[in-house]
C-alpha cells in the first residue's frame, strides 16, 4: 500500500495534468498503468495524478506520421488494425512480448518509454522506426526525436514532463522491406536480456539499401547502432556480412552484469539475438541465407 | 488519514466504498470480503489477484483501486449463477485441474476473458492467455486442457442452432 498518499488527482485534459503537476512542485508522480510505478515501491509519494482519463488514448494514422497517445496500452497496439499495417506490425510484434495479457492491458506506451528503463521492449522498434515523442511541461510542447528523448533529455528532466505522444513516420512502402522484433529473456514473460529491432531494404540484387538496428537492455539506455547501420549499407546480404555486423555489434554494447545473466553472457547474446533479427528482416524481404 | 469515496460495480452490484487515495484495487477487494482475489507476489508476476475490469484481465496488486472509478469489475464470486457453476467452473473441477486452489480463480477469470473474446480457442491461445497465471501444483495441462473442455462444451449449443 501507498499510505502516504494525500490525494488522487483523474485529470480530464492535458492543460488539468499540467497545472496539477506545477501546483504539486514535484511531490507529485504521474500515474499510467501503474505495472512499473507499483513494482518499483517507492511508498513516499504523496500525490498521484491518473493520466489514463486525460485524453491520451488514441492511434492516428495519417498519410505520412501515425500518431499514438502516451496511454494508449500496449494490449491496444496489439490489436489495432493500423499498427498491424505499419512496418510489418513491428510495434504490435513488440507489444505482445511485454509480460502477461494481465500486464498488457494495463501497461501504456507512455509509461514504457517514460520510466526509462534500459530494457523497455517498445524502446528499440520505435528507435528504428526514427520516432519522435512530444512532451509538455509549464513552457509548452516540446517535440524530439526518441533518442534525445532518452539521452540528454531524459537526464535533464524530461522525465518529470507528461509525455503526450509518439509520433512513428511511415517508413518507405515500396521495395524490397523487412521488419524484426527480436527478444530474449529467461521466460516468454521475462523482462529482456536483450531485444533488438530491426528494419532492412534490399534493392532487385540482393544488396542492402538501407539498415536499421536498434538494441536494448545492453546500455544505460535503448540506442540505434549506426555503425552496425552504415557497415551494411550497399552490401549484399549474406553469412560474412551477418557475421560482421555481429562483430560490431559486441563491440558496442556495454552490457550489465545482475542476477540474470553476466556481462559476457549479454555481449554475447547481443550478436544472437541482432544477427536473428537482421535476419528475419531480410526473409521478410525476400531474401533467406 | 485522508480518505476518498469509490463507486464500482463489481459482480453486477454497486457498491460505494470508503477508500484511501493510495490504496490498490487488491487491498480494497479484500478488505470488503472478496477474498477469491487471492495475494501472492503482490508484483505482477503471478496472477493469483486477477479481476476483470471491463471484461480484461488485469493484475489487481498493480491498479489503484481509484484508477477503476465508475468501472465494472467481476472476481470470481461474481461468475457462478446461484448454485450453477459456469462451464468453465465445472470443467476445472472434471479436469482436476484445482488441486490446492489458489491460483484457480485468477486462471479461470483470465480464461474467461478469453472465451468471451475468443470462443474457439487453440491450444497455443489458451496457454498464451494462461501465461501470466501461475500454478505451483498441477503443472498447467490440466488446466489447459480444462478451458479447451469448457470451450467445447460452450460449442454444442451454436452447433444445434445451425
Ligand atoms: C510482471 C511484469 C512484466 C513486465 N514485462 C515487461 C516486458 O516484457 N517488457 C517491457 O518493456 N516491460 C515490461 N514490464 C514493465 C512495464 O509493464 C512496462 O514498462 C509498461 O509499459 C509501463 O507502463 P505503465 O503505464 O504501467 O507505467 P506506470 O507504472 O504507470 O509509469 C511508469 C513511470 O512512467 C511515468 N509515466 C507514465 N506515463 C507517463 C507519461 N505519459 N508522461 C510522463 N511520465 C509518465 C510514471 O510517473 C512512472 O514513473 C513488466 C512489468 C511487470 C510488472
Ligand atoms: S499478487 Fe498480483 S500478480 Fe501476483
Ligand atoms: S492448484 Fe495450487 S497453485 Fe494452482
Amino acid at each position: 500500500m501507498f499510505d502516504r498518499v494525500e490525494a488522487f488527482y483523474r485529470p480530464e485534459s492535458v492543460p488539468e495534468v499540467l497545472r496539477l503537476l506545477q501546483r504539486s512542485k514535484g511531490q507529485a508522480r504521474m500515474v499510467a498503468g501503474g505495472t512499473d510505478l507499483v513494482v518499483e515501491g517507492d511508498r513516499s509519494v504523496r500525490f498521484l495524478i491518473d493520466l489514463t482519463r486525460a485524453g491520451l488514448t488514441y492511434i492516428r494514422s495519417r498519410d505520412t506520421t501515425c500518431v499514438i497517445g502516451a496511454t494508449t496500452t500496449l494490449a491496444d497496439l496489439e490489436e489495432s488494425t493500423a499498427i498491424h499495417a505499419l512496418a510489418g506490425g513491428l510495434l504490435s510484434r513488440a507489444a505482445a512480448a511485454c509480460g502477461s495479457v494481465q500486464n498488457r492491458n494495463l501497461a501504456t506506451l507512455g509509461g514504457n518509454l517514460a520510466h526509462g528503463s534500459p530494457a523497455a521492449d517498445m524502446a528499440t522498434p520505435l528507435l528504428a522506426l526514427d520516432a519522435s515523442v512530444v512532451v509538455a511541461d509549464g513552457e509548452g510542447r516540446h517535440k524530439m526525436p526518441l533518442a534525445e528523448y532518452f539521452g540528454r533529455a531524459w537526464q535533464n528532466g524530461a522525465s518529470h514532463a507528461l509525455l503526450i505522444e509518439v509520433r512513428v513516420p511511415m517508413p518507405p512502402q515500396n521495395g524490397r522491406c523487412g521488419w524484426s522484433f527480436q527478444k530474449f529473456g529467461r521466460t516468454e514473460v521475462d523482462l529482456s536480456l536483450v531485444n533488438a529491432a530491426a528494419g532492412l531494404q534490399l534493392d532487385a540484387r540482393g544488396r542492402v539499401k538501407w539498415a536499421r538496428l536498434a538494441l536494448g537492455a545492453v546500455a544505460a539506455a535503448p540506442f540505434r547502432a549506426l555503425p552496425v547501420e552504415s557497415l551494411m549499407a550497399g552490401r549484399e546480404f549474406d553469412h560474412s556480412l551477418l557475421a560482421e555486423a555481429g562483430e560490431e555489434v559486441m563491440r558496442e554494447v556495454q552490457p550489465i552484469a545482475d542476477l540474470r545473466a553476466s556481462e559476457e553472457f549479454r555481449r554475447e547474446l547481443s550478436r544472437v539475438v541482432a544477427g536473428r533479427a537482421l535476419e528475419e528482416c531480410a526473409a521478410r524481404a525476400g531474401c533467406s541465407l | 488519514m485522508k480518505t476518498m469515496s469509490l463507486c464500482v460495480t463489481v459482480n453486477g452490484e454497486s457498491k460505494q466504498w470508503t477508500i484511501a487515495p493510495g490504496d490498490l484495487l487488491l487491498d480494497v477487494l479484500r478488505r470488503e470480503g472478496y477474498f477469491g482475489v487471492k495475494r501472492g507476489c503482490e508484483k505482477g508476476e503471478c496472477g493469483a489477484c486477477t479481476v476483470l475490469v471491463h471484461g480484461k484481465p488485469v493484475n489487481s496488486c498493480l491498479i489503484f483501486a481509484a484508477q477503476v472509478e465508475g468501472g465494472e469489475i467481476l472476481t470470481i464470486e461474481g461468475l457462478a449463477q446461484g448454485d450453477t457453476l459456469d462451464p468453465l467452473q465445472e470443467a476445472f473441477l472434471d479436469h482436476g485441474a484445482v488441486q490446492c486452489g489458489f491460483c484457480t480463480p485468477g486462471m479461470i477469470l483470465a480464461a474467461k476473458a478469453l472465451l468471451d473474446r475468443q470462443p474457439h480457442p487453440t491450444e497455443e491461445q489458451v496457454r498464451e492467455a494462461l501465461a501470466g497465471n501461475y500454478c505451483r501444483c498441477t503443472g498447467y495441462r490440466k488446466p489447459v486442457e480444462a478451458v479447451l473442455a469448457a470451450a467445447a462444451r460452450r460449442k454444442v449449443p451454436t452447433e444445434v442452432a445451425r
